[in-house]
């Protein structure tokens, strides 16, 4: 089966919603660090932007637009113990099992296998979709974000996006 | 996300995006990805299905030490099984008046 075509999807919804051409974002480059290390000495976080939220916490705005929110997740909360609000995809197979988005357990799996070095000590939900304000994100989210990974001793971070 | 990614390799720490929109994806670029064929929201297979999530994660991890190349871009071959269609979400029309508030 051919690729769905999201960009010509998501145009055509958006457009007769009455929003503006969304510019989405091209770049010919990209950056780059090497893995520093063996996976089985790294220390991997996830992020999933899939708005899923600790039962704890409040919920995500489902329709979230120019939302920087992004959580820290518990790594060792069970994974019955989450609510996800999002209605740019179809969501209830990940409602059932988190981890078909957001693989927590699978990951702890491998580091107790000692595939990985360890599971971070946080996880990380947020940034959802259409964000129109890109240079407060390039600019001030996403290098708070990375600092917090950077506190947390992170080698790898594994990003799904939804 | 991809842009995050970015963010997040230019200050120093290696990503994999594991996507479902390929044509999104290759737009953005982050640094390393792998595309999944299969429904946004099923990126790492069927709920219950440990062994095949695992099989996935386990592949979007070495990606990061088998990537060649900045902005790399990799088809991996699993097949949903079934077709599927892009999500069209609930557009009611409260969530579309509450959006165009933003």
């Amino acid at each position: 089966m051919e690729p769905i075509r999201y960009v010509d999807a998501l145009n055509n919804k958006y457009g007769a919603m009455g929003f503006p051409a969304y510019k989405w974002s091209e770049n010919e480059t990209a950056p780059w660090t090497a893995l520093s290390k063996p996976l089985s000495e790294c220390t991997v976080a996830l992020l999933v932007s899939g708005g899923i939220s600790h039962c704890t916490a409040p919920a995500f705005d489902p329709d979230a637009r120019n939302d920087h929110r992004v959580d820290a997740i518990d790594p060792d909360a069970p994974t019955d113990g989450y609510q996800i609000h999002d209605s740019y995809y179809d969501h209830s197979d990940a409602g059932r099992d988190l981890n078909c988005i957001f693989p927590i357990d699978r990951l702890r799996e491998l580091a107790d296998a000692g595939e990985i070095g360890a599971v971070a000590a946080r996880h990380w939900s947020g940034f959802m979709g259409r964000t129109y304000d890109r240079s407060r994100l390039t600019a001030e989210s996403a290098p708070a974000f990375a600092e917090n990974l950077k506190q947390d001793g992170v080698d790898l971070l594994i990003a799904v996006p939804a | 996300m991809g842009l995050v990614a970015r963010v997040v390799e230019q200050l120093g720490i290696p990503t994999v995006n594991v996507s479902t929109g390929r044509d999104i994806t290759a737009l953005v670029r982050p640094p390393r990805s792998l595309f999944i064929n299969v429904p946004m929201g099923n990126t790492f297979g069927r709920p219950g299905d440990a062994d095949g999530q695992r099989d996935i994660l386990r592949k979007a991890l070495n990606f990061a030490v088998t990537a060649d190349e900045p902005g790399a871009l990799v088809d991996l071959p699993v097949a949903w099984g079934e077709p599927f269609e892009y999500f069209t979400g609930e557009a009611t029309p409260e969530a579309i008046a509450k959006q165009k508030k933003k």
